[in-house]
C-alpha cells in the first residue's frame, strides 16, 4: 500500500500549487498512471478518499488516465502496445527495447476554482 | 492582457478574477520530492566514495543472511555499513552488529518500502566517511519498494528458488528495475525440483533488459562467490564514482 505514500506526496503538490495561486478550492486533479510505474489506480483512489479530507482538495475529484504500455525495439524500429510483463518486441523478438509509454506516475493537470471574492472587473 | 476584463495578467493568475476555474498543466512527477531526496542522498554517497546498494526482495527470501555471508567474506577489505528496513523489530540490525559491522535500523511502522526522506536521516547516524560499501535492505517486498529511489547506485533483488520462476513476470517492475538479479537458497534446488533458474532468467529477460542473473546459497552449502564477484566489479570501478550510469530507479519516472 505506498499508494497512501503517493497519495500524500499528491496532494502536497496540489496544495503548494493552489497555495501559489491564491486558491482555497481545488476543483478536479488529473493524473497519469501507467501500469510500469508500480502504483495500482483503484488503490490510489480509494486512498485519495481519506486523504483528501480537510485541504483545499476536499471535494476535489481525482481523473486518472491510465496509459498502456507502449514499447519501441532498438533493433528493428517498430513501435507497438505490449502487456507489463512481455517487453520484448513482438515482430523481431528483441529484447533490447525502450519505453515509450506506460511508466509514467505523473501530475497532469490542477483545476482550481476562481475564488469568488476577488473581481477586478 | 486579460481578454476578459483588459488588466494586465501574468501567467499564474491568468482568469483567476474572470469567474472561469483555473486549468494548469503540470506534468510533474508525482514523486518528484522523494527524487530530490534521493539525488541529494547520492551526492552524499558520491562525495564520500561509497558505494549503495539497495537489496530487495519478498520476506523470507534470504537478503539477511547474504549479508551475513557478504560481512564475513568482504569485512577485511571494504569498511561495510547496513541500513535496514523493517516494519517492526530490530532483529535483523542485531544479526549484522553480531559481525562487528555498523548496522542502523529504520523501523517503518506501516509504511511497505523505505524512501529517501527515511534513507537520508539513516545517512547521519552512519560514518560516511570511514565506508567503502553501504547496504540498505529495503523492507521485504516485491511491490512497493520498487517505486522509491533512495539514492543508491545499484538495485539488486533477491529471488528464492522457494518462490517460484515465474516471479519476474508477476513483478515486472520491481524486476526490471533491477541491475542483478540473486537466485538464491539454490542448495534447495535439488529438494524442490521445479523451480528452473533458466526460466526465471527468461522471465527477467523477457522485461526488455539483459539484467545479469546469478545463483547463491548463503547457508546450508554456501555458495556465494558470483556474487561477491560482481560486488568487486562494482566496487572496482568505484572511481570515478560520478560517471557511474545511474541505476533504473534514478530515472525519472515517464523518461
Amino acid at each position: 500500500m505506498h499508494e497512501l505514500s503517493v497519495c500524500q506526496a499528491l496532494l502536497r503538490q496540489v496544495a503548494k500549487l493552489a497555495e501559489g495561486r491564491g486558491a482555497s478550492v481545488v476543483e478536479s486533479i488529473t493524473i497519469e498512471v501507467g501500469p510500469l510505474c508500480g502504483v495500482e489506480p483503484m488503490l490510489l483512489a480509494s486512498a485519495f478518499g481519506i486523504l483528501r479530507a480537510g485541504g483545499c482538495a476536499a471535494q476535489a475529484a481525482l481523473l486518472i488516465e491510465e496509459t498502456p504500455v507502449t514499447i519501441g525495439c532498438l533493433n528493428c524500429g517498430v513501435q507497438a502496445q505490449t502487456a507489463p510483463s512481455r517487453l520484448v518486441c513482438a515482430a523481431c523478438g528483441g529484447f533490447r527495447i525502450r519505453i515509450v509509454a506506460g511508466d509514467e506516475l505523473r501530475l497532469r493537470r490542477v483545476e482550481l476554482r476562481a475564488p469568488a471574492s476577488v473581481s477586478l472587473a | 492582457m486579460c481578454e476578459t476584463c483588459g488588466c494586465a495578467v501574468t501567467p499564474g493568475i491568468a482568469h483567476l478574477h474572470g469567474g472561469e476555474n483555473v486549468v494548469i498543466e503540470v506534468l510533474q512527477d508525482l514523486l518528484a520530492a522523494n527524487n530530490e531526496a534521493a539525488a541529494h542522498n547520492r551526492e552524499h554517497l558520491d562525495r564520500h566514495g561509497v558505494l549503495a546498494i539497495n537489496l530487495m526482495s519478498s520476506p523470507g527470501a534470504g537478503k539477511t543472511a547474504l549479508l551475513e555471508a557478504t560481512i564475513v567474506a568482504l569485512r577485511d577489505r571494504y569498511r561495510i555499513a547496513v541500513i535496514e528496513g523493517d516494519l517492526e523489530t530490530d532483529n535483523d540490525a542485531a544479526r549484522i552488529r553480531a559481525h562487528g559491522v555498523p548496522a542502523i535500523q529504520v523501523t517503518t511502522g506501516t509504511a511497505c518500502h523505505l524512501d529517501a526522506h527515511l534513507v537520508h536521516r539513516a545517512l547521519h547516524d552512519l560514518p560516511l566517511a570511514g565506508l567503502d560499501l553501504l547496504f540498505i535492505e529495503n523492507v521485504g517486498n516485491l511491490v512497493c519498494p520498487a517505486s522509491f529511489d533512495l539514492g543508491q547506485h545499484r538495485n539488486v533483488t533477491l529471488l528464492s528458488v522457494t518462490e517460484g520462476d515465474d516471479k519476474p513476470a508477476k513483478y515486472p517492475v520491481i524486476f526490471r528495475a533491477s541491475d542483478l538479479v540473486v537466485l538464491s537458497k539454490t542448495d534447495l534446488l535439488e529438494v524442490l525440483g521445479d523451480f528452473d533458474p533458466l526460466r526465471a532468467a527468461a522471465a527477467v529477460r523477457a522485461l526488455g533488459r539483459d539484467t545479469p542473473v546469478i545463483l547463491t546459497a548463503a547457508r546450508r552449502i554456501p555458495d556465494v562467490e558470483s556474487w561477491l564477484n560482481w560486488l568487486e566489479g562494482e566496487l572496482g570501478a568505484l572511481r570515478p564514482i560520478a560517471q557511474r550510469p545511474r541505476s533504473m530507479l534514478a530515472a525519472p519516472v515517464g523518461a
